[in-house]
């Protein structure tokens, strides 16, 4: 009976007169046509989704890598292979004339090198010690000069105190650098040329927190 | 541009032509148009009965489907996707001319209607004029069912749907659907019986 009724229907609508427009056909096949020949956008384009995929995925990559050094400043310590007589370069064994002064205007001679000796280092390899060209001085001072040497390191280090400049000029910033990456070896070379430790950084920071910050006080 | 040799086939499946139509085959749209215009376009004009209101929906819906083509899911059928089209767009009319038109105005097509098949040119045989006062009936009954009824009925004959899928279309339970199909069934019959 539901067929006898459909075939009904069919019969009833191939006799109805009614049509659509043919105005309605005309407007609609123009526009169609129309919108068939506009370009598409090039996000729907077949060939065009290798190359968006790929920027997404080396997007993606890079974040990955970069993520976990924001979330984790602070490199690793050194370890005790981390030799210092490796680790200066040969500009670094400057003549003994060179002294607080001439550090002032040295800049970073390595790639790894931050160029601020207390700035937290983005490498996730830990950063050598690279002690300012004073610091070099100090380890080429032998024991029985340390004497001599003293009051012009104490002038060095009164007016750095009295002007916390930048901290590359002063011989404290070595020290506080071999203390926040725990540089046992160059805290010993530092500290026997007597330069005084509880001198903070620009952010007021002393060599003792900064290696209680590293877990290593 | 289509391919070469990537010609539009008679044959090919609503679905094939829709996506040759998406990467930019006109002459696919066109078949598509024309496979389904009357069904559209007799889905419209029956439930609204107003012919000029039927040609303006019209345009609207395949304007809509050439719009909105890369955006079709093969997931569901072509017609599944053009009717539901095609019913928003009429229910959207529907509320904007409750607000202008009185329901008793809407009666007047549908009597035209149904004159225009009575009086056909063509009549000759008694037969076929028998035939054709019976379909006229069948297009006067149709069009006074109740609205629900109406195009439940409609989208199962010209959308060629089933209870799921009007169901989904018109926002309604399977149940309710399934009665709405069998009290317009039960009506069409009984007018026929009386016809007869």
């Amino acid at each position: 009976m539901t067929e006898e009724l459909d075939e009904i229907y069919r019969r009833a609508s191939a006799l109805d007169p009614s049509r659509p427009s043919e105005s309605v056909r005309r407007k609609v096949l123009e526009h169609a046509a129309a919108l068939a020949a506009r370009p598409r956008p090039a996000a729907n384009r077949p060939r065009w989704r290798p190359a968006i995929f790929g920027t997404l995925a080396a997007a993606g990559l890079a974040g990955l890598l970069i993520v976990p050094r924001v979330f984790n400043p602070h490199p690793p310590a050194n370890s005790a292979d981390t030799a210092v007589p490796a680790q200066i370069p040969p500009d670094a064994d400057a003549p003994p004339g060179a002294g607080a002064p001439a550090m002032a205007g040295a800049p970073p001679t390595a790639a790894g090198a931050p160029p601020f000796a207390d700035a937290p280092s983005m490498n996730s390899a830990p950063a050598p010690f690279r002690p300012p060209q004073g610091a070099a001085k100090f380890r080429a001072i032998a024991p029985a000069d340390r004497q001599a040497a003293a009051p012009q390191e104490e002038v060095g280090n009164t007016t750095a105190s009295a002007q916390p400049a930048s901290p590359q000029t002063e011989p404290s910033a070595a020290l506080r650098r071999a203390a926040e990456t725990g540089d046992v070896q160059a805290l010993r070379v530092i500290l026997g040329a007597e330069v005084p430790i509880d001198a903070p950084d620009a952010r007021g920071r002393t060599a003792l927190m900064l290696a209680a910050s590293g877990g290593r006080a | 541009m289509p391919d070469a040799g990537d010609s539009t086939v008679a044959d090919d499946s609503d679905e094939a032509l829709i996506g040759r139509y998406v990467r930019g085959d006109a002459a696919a749209f066109e078949l598509l148009y024309r496979r389904h215009e009357m069904r559209v376009w007799r889905y419209l004009q029956r439930n609204l009965r107003d012919a000029a209101t039927a040609d303006e929906l019209m345009q609207e819906v395949w304007f809509a489907v050439a719009r909105d083509a890369s955006r079709y899911l093969p997931s569901a059928r072509f017609t599944t996707w053009l009717f539901s089209i095609a019913h928003n767009r009429m229910i959207d009319s529907i509320r904007v001319r409750r607000r202008h038109v009185s329901l008793e105005s809407l009666g007047h097509e549908s009597a035209e209607v149904t004159r225009q098949l009575i009086a056909d040119p063509s009549t000759s045989p008694v037969a076929a004029a028998v035939a054709r006062d019976e379909a006229a009936a069948l297009i006067r009954a149709v069009e006074e069912l109740p609205r629900e009824q109406r195009e439940a009925f409609l989208l199962q004959v010209e959308g060629d749907l089933d209870i799921e899928e009007i169901a989904r279309i018109t926002g309604s339970s399977f149940e309710t659907t399934k009665s709405r199909l069998r009290y317009a069934r039960t009506k069409l019959r009984q007018m026929l019986k009386e016809y007869a």
